[in-house]
């Protein structure tokens, strides 16, 4: 059959339950599918598929693989509303965690900080603060339809402009450039790590002595901050 | 004469340290720092001082008072 065929819609959920499954990419789950459903793949015969018929499809390529695993890259393919796979969001209102910044990670499959600036799918919005993260936003930056904007990439950040950090798995020179000049910190990691790894590590450094800038992020005074020597200005 | 770096809002970048054309920028402890004793704001050098323009953050490398 042909990828062609294949609704842009379901295509993401291919992708999105490739990412949940260990060791296969879009191409291999897609042989899968082929192997469980009769041509032309759609939508409504993907979400029919039955655990063992899935698991022992194309062979038995995923019989190695968890039950919860499995039943999970289902929800995600049968799923017709792509929200219906993102955590839910908690509660927020300023001042609810002290010493806190705003960060956004750039996200594919809301697990891992996996996006591109330009192209991710979500920006996951945390508020942060030394003992507590939550995610207080799930936010995209698809340019709705008929609004018209000069830069996407500066729409893009003034999605996230209440946000001191962006983790993002990569982003251009220029598109970086923009988004510093909103105020926003880019991070660009070196390889693709969690969701919530990324937020452990950060929390560790605001535990720790953050560096000047994020403890003016924070929110803390310079003269709590700890200094190093004698350090002065000048 | 000379510039200096605002701690609070230096990010670290290093971008500064390549351009200075008296090498007065070195890695501090916590942030970049400018040696006021050799600064010279670029001048005999270039038009404008160099840190300044190759600094991503707005307002970071100022002037030095008095």
């Amino acid at each position: 059959m042909s990828q062609n065929a294949l609704s842009r819609e379901l295509a993401l959920r291919i992708a999105l339950a490739a990412r949940a499954l260990p060791n296969t990419d879009s191409k291999r789950l897609l042989a899968v599918l082929s192997d469980c459903v009769e041509a032309p793949m759609t939508e409504s015969k993907i979400a029919t598929i039955a655990l063992e018929t899935f698991r022992q499809a194309d062979g038995g390529a995923l019989a190695q693989v968890d039950s919860t695993v499995l039943q999970q890259a289902l929800k995600i393919l049968s799923n017709t509303a792509p929200e219906k796979i993102l955590p839910a969001t908690q509660a927020y209102q300023d001042g609810d965690l002290p010493n806190s910044v705003r960060i956004a990670c750039a996200s594919d499959d809301a697990i891992h900080v996996n996006g591109h600036f330009g192209a991710c799918a979500w920006f996951m919005v945390y508020q942060v603060n030394a003992e507590e993260a939550r995610l207080i936003g799930i936010r995209t930056a698809e340019i709705p339809e008929g609004l018209v904007v000069d830069d996407k990439n500066v729409y893009r950040a003034e999605q996230i402009q209440d946000c001191k950090v962006l983790y993002v798995a990569s982003v251009g020179g220029p598109a970086a450039a923009k988004i510093v000049r909103l105020g926003i910190h880019p991070m660009k990691l070196d390889e693709v790590a969690s969701l919530a790894g990324i937020i452990s590590q950060l929390q560790t450094v605001m535990a720790g002595s953050p560096p000047p800038w994020l403890a003016k992020a924070m929110g803390i005074d310079a003269g709590e901050r700890f200094k190093f020597g004698q350090e002065a200005v000048g | 004469m000379a510039l200096y770096i605002v701690e609070a809002d230096c990010i670290s970048c290093g971008d500064c340290e390549p351009v200075c054309p008296t090498q007065s920028i070195t890695e501090g402890p916590v942030v970049f720092k400018i040696d006021k004793r050799t600064c010279t704001e670029c001048e005999g050098d270039f038009d404008v001082p160099q840190c300044v323009k190759v600094c991503p953050i707005d307002n970071c490398i100022l002037p030095l008072e008095a």
